[in-house]
């Protein structure tokens, strides 16, 4: 068995252990198998990382075994530089998620091993090299995540739990529906992801295709007209699984933008950029803006997660080789932060018992608050605004400089938003852990070791990549450069299998590559 | 004796052998019962099952086989029809096991049951094969006349007569309307009953377009519609559902919607040949309704039964788009469909058969907090909805990609379009009942699940059931990844299938690669 597909069989292996352990096993105990595979997943995430060839941007520990040819699909994964960097990001949020579960969980048998399926479900799809597979694998998480929020969520656990059911699953229909189409245009003998191309599509075609596409993908980012499930799953969803959610399903969609909508469909993608770019610089503005008015913290940390999605997209529709760096630079960053903001988020609630910003006060005072929590939030908060030294500002800047070039007045409104981060920050900030706390109510239980260790592992994990962004940015330069790189040469021979730009004279005068080339 | 012989040579009565099997069994069970009485009842139903099972096995060395017509050629063992052979009988091996204790339990004696199941699979085993006009309408009532007698079988509980009555009436008048169809053809065709000299005779009388075929072609299309449950045909089946034992059910939303299939490929394909636009047209917007209104009408079901009688209607509006294709990937993409459905489908009715027995109700709102009392049941049923729902891994998901991908190779689009967002549509009902099961915590269990009697498999007739639901659960869960064998079997059925190459070929083909010349590729 090849370490991709060891990587994808284990979690499911531990799932399928832990789902059919027979007798009563503590939930304490099952949380240790569970964490044991996950770490195991994790293991094998680092041990890609230091296997990863840094000179090459193609596909890397390939696999390929036919599975039904009668479809065109097949079992074949590899990596990149694009997917290496959120599959590591994906184990590692497994273990945060596993550490963020309270010790007495409600059924942890199935929670545990939903979990676990959760986390092979998204290696797939990271992994796919196969159009079809893809779909199996993005369609899978449908269910797990339905049941994670439908059993182990808030008040309101089954409206949005069936919100996002609906939601998703329209998502996957449209994603398949646009495959087909792909597929089928391509002779529809094959879904591999190497023979498919959209050249020689009338643009029309593409076009109906690609908009397919990003509407399948904007439900699951979210994009603003399509986002109002996320409120609700998020904010009803317990801590683990929101950061799940934000963390790493989210960045599928964004995922599925690059390698499908940019890669498959360079020509039309130069066309719907500039529209693009407006629904990713509306949703920034707009969570940034609901984020401010947001009286829970969960819900305003839920809906500045939507703004932040919004600059990857900006930087994806601007396409150039900056920006598609910084876009993912930024899933991978915002993937961090967000999910130790709900993990703050998570520990307050659990330890004050509410998330209303007119309750919550003075939680840094050092003796009756939550100092600790507090500090690590108050850091968070920052590196999510973008202060410079954390992730967060390493990758908006390269975004901003990236698309600057392409949309200058989109990139402009998105720094105008950033500083709107910082608003709903301080207001966040301000209300909860500063102030005066009531030294005769507060009685708040003690912060865990293994509720604080996750948050100390991923801050610094964010200050590390902040000083160092060039440790992340290794990884992925060499691929996103090859994007751009690729439709220089394959501009003058048209090479039949390109999927970068082909540069039709006249077709657009604003096409971003060309524009690229034009500075160059 | 040199003489039978001859004549036996000549007819290739082997070829109807898995129906003599068939036959033989039925004898054994009613013979069994009157002998040994009421005690037969330990033994029969694995005697039928064995019976069955031997067919099965009779149809698989009869694949490929020379000479495929039997009795003059009012019989056809082609390929195809040996797939068809093959589901509906399993189809009754799998239903025999889940209503040994449903109909021991009611009080009812098995053996008459088994008997009358198995007069309705011989009746859809001919069918399947018939291509004969006379030979189909006689095995179609003998399917549809033994099916009467199965819904009306519990006979003490009012539900059941009246479904008995609705179904027999509507299925008379129906089969009335499809014999006055069939007559017109043997008129039209200058007095024939074969099916291929039909269809070779009535382009020569009545030149390429006639009024009379299409009137026909009307009238056959609502009796098989009717058997395969399709809307506006539909109005029986929730009722029927809701009344009939559950077994009785899970037969005829398999079964006997096979047999339906199958009938309608042969009719069509043939005699029909000349009209394939127009019955192209009117199964198009069969399907259409069948899809809308069957997933929207499941929605605001709060029966099980009832609920999955919607679904059955959903279910074949998305296997006509595989029929309407027209292509080898078409018709294959349906039989494959139909061999996965046989197993979700009965596993779920063996699921929805088994708390019923538990419990005694088929609301779905009992079903409320079952995964803390039976996780095995739970599960079971999950997946078979959750694969009805098109949720992969699942079978379900690869059977409706087949359909789905081979209609967009056929260029209908919009069909597949629908398909799709119909079952998105039908993933919400599915998932209710799982989340019935499954989120609802303790203190909102229904009444029926807290009184839920201790889990014991050595009932008698318990034990069959459990075997057939982990049966049925494993193939869900499995026949979607390792495919390729099902798969690989429908599609030779298909290009091994004379009937149905020139229909391939005379289909206009958008520069498409069909199955079958990329299997040729290879």
């Amino acid at each position: 068995m090849k370490i991709l597909s060891f990587l994808l069989w284990l979690p499911v292996m531990g799932a399928v252990i832990i789902g059919f352990l027979p007798g009563k096993i503590a939930s304490a105990r099952l949380k240790q198998i569970t964490t044991l595979f996950a770490l195991g997943t994790f293991a094998v995430t680092i041990w890609l990382l230091t296997q990863f060839d840094l000179s090459n941007g193609g596909w890397q520990f390939s696999e390929y075994y036919s599975w039904i040819d009668a479809i065109g699909l097949s079992y074949s994964l590899a990596i990149d530089g694009v997917s290496l960097p959120l599959l590591i990001l994906n184990s590692l949020l497994t273990i945060v998620a596993i550490y963020s579960i309270g010790e007495n969980v409600e059924r942890p048998r199935l929670y545990y091993s939903l979990i676990l399926l959760i986390n092979a479900g998204i290696t797939g799809a990271l992994a796919a090299q196969n159009l079809l597979l893809f779909v199996i694998f993005y369609e899978l998480e449908l269910i797990p995540f339905y049941l994670m929020i439908a059993i182990w969520g808030g008040e309101k656990r089954g409206y949005a739990a069936t919100k996002f059911l609906l939601y998703t699953a329209v998502s996957g229909l449209l994603v398949l529906a646009a495959f087909l189409g792909i597929g089928f245009l391509n002779g529809g003998s094959s879904f591999d992801y190497d023979s498919l191309t959209s050249q020689g599509l009338p643009l029309i075609t593409q076009l109906i295709l690609l908009t397919v596409l990003l509407v399948g993908f904007g439900i699951k980012i979210p994009l603003v007209p399509l986002h109002t499930w996320l409120p609700d799953a998020y904010t009803e969803a317990s801590p683990a699984v929101t950061i799940l959610l934000g963390g790493i399903l989210a960045k599928l969609g964004t995922y599925g933008l690059i390698r499908f909508g940019l890669q498959l469909f360079p020509e039309a993608w130069s066309l719907v950029a500039p529209g693009l770019a407006i629904i990713g610089t509306v949703s920034v503005l707009y969570g940034a803006l609901s984020a401010i008015a947001q009286k829970d913290i969960k819900r305003m940390v839920a809906y500045s997660s939507i703004g932040h999605m919004g600059y990857i997209l900006v930087a994806v529709a601007a396409g150039t080789e900056l920006s598609i760096l910084g876009a993912v630079a930024q899933m991978i960053g915002h993937g961090l932060i967000l999910a130790l903001l709900f993990h703050l988020v998570g520990i307050v609630e659990r330890k004050v018992g509410t998330r209303d910003l007119d309750i919550l006060n003075g939680l840094m005072n050092p003796i009756r608050g939550l100092p600790l929590t507090s500090g690590l939030l108050i850091l968070a908060g920052m590196a999510s605004a973008g202060i410079p030294g954390l992730v967060g500002f390493v990758a908006e800047f390269i975004i901003f400089q990236g698309s600057f070039s392409t949309f200058p007045i989109a990139t402009l409104l998105c720094i105008i938003a950033s500083g709107l981060t910082a608003v709903y920050f301080i207001i966040l900030l301000n209300r909860t852990c500063f102030g005066k706390l009531d030294n005769k109510l507060a009685y708040y239980p003690r912060v865990l070791r293994s509720e604080s260790i996750p948050a100390f592992a991923l801050t610094i994990i964010i200050l590390f990549l902040g000083i160092q962004p060039n440790w992340l940015l290794r990884w992925i330069e060499p691929t996103t450069n090859q994007l751009t790189v690729n439709s220089e040469q394959l501009s003058a021979d048209s090479y039949p299998h390109s999927r970068t730009s082909q540069l039709s004279v006249g077709a657009s005068d604003h096409s971003p590559v060309q524009e690229l080339l034009s500075r160059k | 004796m040199d003489f039978s012989s001859n004549i036996a040579s000549q007819l290739h009565a082997g070829t109807i052998l898995p129906e003599g099997i068939v036959i033989i069994t039925l004898m054994v069970v009613l013979v069994g019962d009157l002998i040994v009485g009421r005690n037969s009842a330990r033994w029969l139903p694995y005697v039928a099952i064995a019976g069955l099972l031997l067919a099965v096995a009779d149809l698989c060395l009869l694949w490929n086989a020379p000479d495929p017509d039997a009795f003059l050629g009012s019989f056809r063992g082609d390929n195809l029809s040996i797939v068809f052979r093959g589901i509906i009988a399993l189809c009754t091996a799998v239903t025999i096991p889940m209503s040994i204790r449903y109909v021991q339990q009611s009080g009812t004696s098995l053996a008459e049951f088994i008997g009358i199941m198995l007069t309705a699979t011989l009746g859809g085993m001919f069918l399947s094969g018939a291509n004969e006009l006379v030979t189909i309408f006689i095995s179609l009532e003998m399917l549809s006349i033994s099916s009467y007698l199965m819904t009306g079988y519990m006979k003490r509980d009012p539900r059941s007569n009246e479904a008995a009555l609705k179904y027999l009436l509507i299925g008379a008048s129906s089969s009335a309307i499809f014999l006055y169809g069939v007559s017109l053809l043997y008129g039209l065709s200058g007095g024939k009953t074969n099916l291929i000299e039909i269809s070779a005779a009535i382009p020569q009388i009545n030149g390429p377009q006639s009024l009379g075929l299409a009137v026909s072609l009307v009238f056959v299309i609502a009796g098989i519609a009717f058997k395969i449950s399709a809307v506006p045909f539909h109005q029986w089946t929730p009722d029927v559902y809701e009344g009939s034992p559950t077994p009785v059910v899970a037969f005829l939303s398999v079964g006997s919607k096979t047999a339906g299939f199958a009938l309608a490929i042969r009719l069509l394909v043939t005699a029909f040949e000349p009209l394939t636009t127009e019955w192209h047209i009117i199964f198009t917007a069969l399907a259409i309704l069948s899809m809308v209104l069957g997933n929207v009408v499941a929605l605001a079901q709060t029966s099980m039964k009832r609920m999955l009688a919607y679904s059955s209607i959903a279910q074949a509006g998305f296997v006509i788009i595989g029929l309407i294709a027209g292509t080898d990937a078409g018709y294959s993409s349906m039989i494959f469909y139909l061999l996965i459905y046989l197993f979700m489908n009965l596993g779920a009715f063996t699921c929805v058969i088994l708390f019923t027995l538990r419990t005694g109700t088929d609301q779905i709102a009992e079903y409320a907090g079952l995964y803390h009392k039976d996780p095995l049941l739970t599960l079971c049923l999950s997946i078979c909805l959750l694969s009805l729902g098109g949720i992969p891994p699942l079978a379900g998901f690869f059977g409706k990609i087949y359909l789905f991908w081979a209609g967009w190779q056929a260029g209908i689009y919009g069909l597949v379009l629908l398909g799709l967002i119909t079952s998105v549509v039908s993933i919400y009902y599915y998932i209710r009942v799982v989340k019935m099961m499954v989120v609802k915590e303790p203190h909102e269990m229904s009444d029926a699940v807290r009184d839920y009697p201790a889990i014991r498999w050595n009932l008698p007739g318990m034990r069959p059931l459990q075997v057939g639901i982990v049966i049925s659960v494993i193939i869900t869960s499995l026949a979607g990844i390792l495919s390729n064998p099902l798969f690989t079997l429908a599609t030779d059925s298909v290009t091994s299938t004379s009937i149905l190459q020139p229909a391939v070929v005379t289909q206009e083909l958008p520069a498409t690669v069909t199955i079958s010349s990329v299997i040729e590729q290879e």
